[in-house]
């Protein structure tokens, strides 16, 4: 039986996932680009915080009393990683969108330019800063609390909420603003946005900073738990492409969904005694695998019926 | 004398090595409605395509307002589609459910995109649903989920939504019900165009029957004259 700490944990592992599954799906729905830098993206966005971190710390203690000062350095630096993902997507849109978006099989050449853009990010993080892990300070807090009778870890708790309320925020703008429509318009039907005057090559711009920028917020999140170094983005790269097209690629409650599915998963694997945490990433895939199977548009996955 | 709106010469377009339209020529007046009339698959809605630049290819030219949209530089498909749609010529396809994922009020603000028309959306939607009452009550409801004739409905609404002199309307009655054929077109004939001009790709030429001011026949991807003088009623 789970546990409530337990339920607390895959919730914490479906907002991070969900967070890199929804930029993921995004960006395939608008622009039709599997892009596999995402990882680097969280990579660079780890290290950008970890930097800004580091050099506000001390800024921040002096200017800022008692526990208030890790809740300043934690929207700072969280900000910082927002910023720097978002940055990181103007570069992935230069490099490997804007030269090639309207050149034939664009799916396949960007898949390949943003992989090559993946390994040499990682290259030159390894070059520059070497392979020694950074660790962020603890600033999302490290006790517990109790959350109606439950005991529930503060970390956790406070990237599920910023995950829900970023995630909230992002789609109501998609929902009520100009841009927004422009960008679900593009995700529904480019052709038909050209015809209604819309640009996809000027529309990707803000999908690929806003995706960036999530993936930012999923680096500065889990930066809690796991260290920064250059191959940092790999596994939620894997998990967040994975997820996206277990939630059909181009749905973004497919995702979410998805998320959950796979953060339940992977906190129950790692309770059952002959499975273990060793077995999660087996058992994922094959539940993966198998919902393919099944239901090969994934979960959602509706909107690439209106792409074709 | 009226000033001349779309001048197409020699148009040749296609797909890959498809030649699909062979050295067109006409032209439109503000203040006219003209119909190109044909069967199925022989190359209306490839005109239009080719127009908004939609087309694999293409060769000869096309000026819209004195200004060269068409012509023989290497295009990517869609590349210049959205400028063409903001020096004003708006498109309603084949097809209409453009954005089967948006209510109606949305697919109709996405007509209003430019941020000159963005500001006077209300007002521009009001007139829209003065032309189409129906659509006013469906205004939340999703587009894919409506009738043929109400998404035809909603996506010349579209159309009119933006600052577009010149429309190009493709099969506003396909798979519609007669009844249903007719409202449209009806709707069609009551858009003011006073310094603009409209032009539909039509199989139905009963249908257009005092609709319109002039009618062209299109057979093999060519034009073959005027069909004959059909003057308003």
């Amino acid at each position: 039986m789970m546990d409530a700490s337990l339920f607390t944990y895959a919730l914490y592992l479906a907002a991070i996932y969900s967070l890199m599954a929804i930029g993921i799906s995004l960006l395939w729905s608008s622009v039709g680009m599997v892009n596999m830098a995402h990882g680097a993206t969280f990579a660079i966005s780890g290290y950008a915080a970890y930097f800004a971190a580091d050099w506000m710390m001390p800024l921040v203690k002096a200017a800022v009393d008692g526990p208030q000062s890790m809740t300043v350095l934690a929207i700072l630096t969280m900000a910082v990683g927002i910023v720097s993902g978002a940055i990181f997507g103007i570069v992935i849109y230069l490099v490997a969108f804007l030269p090639i978006h309207d050149k034939p099989n664009f799916a396949v050449r960007s898949l390949i330019i943003t992989l090559a853009l993946n390994l040499a990010s990682v290259q030159a993080l390894l070059y520059f800063f070497g392979p020694q892990q950074k660790a962020l300070p603890r600033f999302l807090g490290s006790g517990r609390m109790d959350l109606f009778g439950i005991p529930v870890r503060i970390d956790q708790l406070v990237t599920i909420v910023t995950t829900v309320v970023l995630l909230g925020l992002v789609l109501f703008w998609l929902r009520v603003s100009r841009k927004g429509l422009e960008i679900r318009a593009v995700m529904q039907n480019s052709e038909g946005a050209a015809l209604c005057g819309i640009s996809t090559r000027w529309t990707a711009l803000p999908i690929m900073m806003l995706t960036g920028a999530l993936a930012g917020v999923a680096a500065v999140l889990l930066s809690q738990n796991i260290f920064v170094n250059p191959t940092a983005g790999a596994t939620p790269l894997i998990k967040g492409l994975t997820i996206a097209l277990l939630g059909g690629l181009g749905s973004v409650p497919g995702a979410v969904l998805g998320a959950i599915l796979i953060g339940f998963l992977e906190a129950a694997t790692g309770i059952i005694p002959f499975l273990g945490q060793r077995y999660v990433l087996v058992v994922q895939f094959a539940f993966i695998v198998i919902m393919l199977v099944i239901r090969p548009r994934g979960l959602g996955g509706l909107l690439d019926e209106t792409r074709e | 004398m009226t000033h001349q709106l779309l001048a197409v010469r020699g148009l040749s377009a296609g797909y890959g090595p498809l030649r699909v339209l062979h050295d067109i020529d006409f032209t439109i007046s503000e203040g006219e409605r003209l119909a190109i009339v044909g069967l199925n698959g022989h190359g209306k809605t490839t005109l239009f395509r080719a127009i908004m630049q939609l087309v694999g290819w293409q060769r000869g030219s096309v000026t819209f307002d004195g200004v060269e949209i068409g012509g023989t530089r290497s295009l990517g498909e869609g590349r210049y589609t959205p400028g063409i749609v903001r020096l004003g010529i708006a498109m309603t396809p084949q097809g209409d459910a453009i954005f089967p994922g948006l209510t109606v009020r949305e697919h109709l603000d996405c007509g209003a995109h430019a941020r000159s028309a963005w500001r006077e959306r209300a007002r521009r939607r009001e007139r829209v649903y003065q032309l189409f009452p129906q659509l006013e009550t469906l205004q939340d409801a999703l587009v894919g989920k409506l009738s043929g004739g109400e998404r035809r409905m909603v996506s010349i609404g579209r159309a009119l939504m933006s600052d577009a002199r010149l429309y190009l309307i493709d099969e506003p009655t396909l798979g519609l019900a007669p009844k249903v054929s007719r409202r449209v077109i009806e709707a069609l004939v009551n858009i003011p165009i006073e310094g603009k001009a409209m032009v539909i790709a039509e199989q139905n030429v009963a249908v257009l029957t005092g609709a319109v001011d002039r009618m062209i026949g299109m057979h093999a991807g060519r034009l073959r004259g005027e069909v004959g003088h059909v003057g308003l009623e």
